[in-house]
């Protein structure tokens, strides 16, 4: 139904059609981790979508029309309305569709989870760092400290919320209370997951030793349907890896068939 | 009511007590821009609130606990939670008070003025480091920086044929923006929008509004503030009280 497994267009592809009634479209590229957050969300809420793949290295010219400079992911409604921002379309999602809302009610929940985000973005650019530099053979022993570093503030401040509202409940319970909205799986989870995914195909799983709730979490992630449906195998997104790094303009479209 | 002429706290300072019911308290500077984002929300929406400053130069060490990072604007309530991140602290106010809403309940236009907001994001880093330069006479490559981001929202203005960013009166990305834009003035940077009419006028009516201008700084005062803050003073914060 996704449609996520499609090939890329690029320079030179005609422009795709309106947005049918009753579906939102994503512009978006497999391996994308900003686009990987969006995508969770489409998936979570079960809102009906189809994808548009991007290829990143050969945009098409008529892309620049849905953003202004090319980036992913992208939404676009049956009304022609665009929104960009990963976090600006997830939230747009859970405000514009009806179901499970995945952003909780509470205003001071929700800013509570927009502070976790906040806290969490200097992660992206690391982890882009550490992986450019181990690809390149250069040493990237300071940018992994860096991360951990991020990673044991996150586990400080990210749990010290759900110490603070549940402390009895943590300390009986802390298998349980895995994720960073409570009990359950909510935006903020999926807001930041798509880095973590990642952190074993980039090489640096070893970022999370020092942090066992945020392994707890990953483990519990794992186990989400959601997270499971849109999870990439490790070798193909080696083999996109090995294919990006070299520059390869199909490195976008490894996996597919056809 | 705001309190928001109170002499700063600093470090060895008692911390205050838990925020009285029907109060919300936000820890401030009387010249920080990111809480003047917050102070601009709580008079629009006229919010019961009270101001605590803080001494930025001198910082109190119980002053941590409300905010790891140590920097305002911080919101705390009755129920001891606490708020920060300017436009985190902004959206908070928004949906957990009644009265006039500054976000749109439509869910793309709310997206909207997000995506506008994004557009505006270089901006204060810019101002930043003007405000460092040793030498304000060579200025030209940060006026082009400038320029290239105003022309940003001049396109939007264009396009929205609105006199605010958010329609025929100001919004949430209005107050958010504004701060510096107050201080573009302030610093006679004014030439700086030249080249974006519709942001220059956006700017003229932004003063005329009743919440900018309870809140609009004396350029004397901020100008003094702005010296001392240079020179690390701890009695840049408490200019002019």
């Amino acid at each position: 139904m996704s449609g996520d497994d499609t090939r890329t267009l690029g320079k030179g592809s005609c422009p795709p059609g309106p947005v049918p009634e009753g579906m939102i479209r994503i512009y978006s590229m497999r391996f994308c981790p900003y686009s990987h957050r969006t995508r969770l969300v489409l998936k979570a809420k079960g809102i009906r979508h189809e994808v548009i793949n991007i290829n990143l290295r050969n945009k098409p010219d008529w892309y620049y029309t849905k953003h202004p400079l090319g980036q992913i992911p992208v939404l676009e409604n049956s009304q022609c309305q665009l929104i960009y921002e990963s976090a600006v379309a997830c939230e747009y999602l859970d405000d514009a569709y009806p179901g499970r809302k995945l952003f909780p009610h509470d205003p001071y929940e929700r800013a509570r989870q927009k502070m976790l985000l906040e806290l969490f973005c200097k992660v992206p650019p690391l982890t882009k760092e550490c992986l450019v530099a181990l690809r390149c053979g250069r040493n990237c022993a300071d940018l992994k400290a860096a991360l951990r570093q991020e990673f044991c503030n996150l586990e400080e401040i990210g749990m010290w919320f759900l110490f603070h509202r549940t402390l009895r409940r943590l300390i009986l319970d802390y298998q349980n209370s895995a994720f960073f909205g409570g009990d359950c799986i909510s935006m903020i989870d999926y807001l930041l997951w798509p880095w973590f995914e990642r952190l074993d195909v980039y090489g640096i799983a070893d970022c999370v030793n020092h942090t066992p709730a945020l392994r707890i979490w990953m483990a519990a992630m794992k186990r989400d349907p959601t997270v499971c449906s849109l999870f990439v195998d490790k070798n193909i997104f080696l083999g996109f890896l090995n294919l990006y790094f070299q520059n390869h303009p199909n490195a976008f479209d490894f996996g597919l068939h056809c | 009511m705001s309190g928001g002429s109170a002499r700063s706290l600093a470090k060895g300072s008692e911390p205050p007590g838990p925020v009285p019911e029907g109060v919300i308290r936000v820890y401030s500077m009387r010249f920080c821009p990111f809480a003047e984002r917050t102070r601009l929300v709580l008079e629009a929406k006229r919010i019961r609130h009270e101001v605590i400053n803080i001494n930025l130069k001198n910082k109190p060490e119980w002053f941590f606990k409300k905010n790891p990072f140590g920097l305002v604007p911080v919101l705390e309530n009755s129920q001891g939670q606490l708020v920060y991140e300017s436009a985190i602290t902004c959206e908070y106010l928004d949906e957990a008070y009644p009265g006039r809403k500054l976000l749109p309940d439509d869910p793309y236009e709310k997206a909207r003025q997000k995506m506008i907001f994004e557009l505006f994001s270089k901006v204060p880093s810019l101002l930043t480091s003007f405000i460092r330069r040793q030498n304000k006479k060579d200025c030209s490559d940060l006026k082009e920086e400038f320029c290239k981001e105003f022309s940003k929202l001049e396109e939007v203005l264009n396009t929205k044929k609105t006199s605010f960013f958010g329609g025929s009166s100001p919004s949430m990305v209005d107050y958010l923006m504004w701060p510096w834009f107050e201080r573009l003035e302030v610093l006679e940077l004014n030439d700086y929008v030249d080249h974006t009419p519709k942001l220059k006028l956006w700017m003229a009516a932004m003063k005329k509004d009743p919440t900018v201008s309870a809140l609009l700084i004396d350029a004397k005062t901020f100008n003094g503030f702005l010296d001392l803050y240079l020179q690390n003073s701890p009695e840049a914060c408490d200019y002019g009280l």
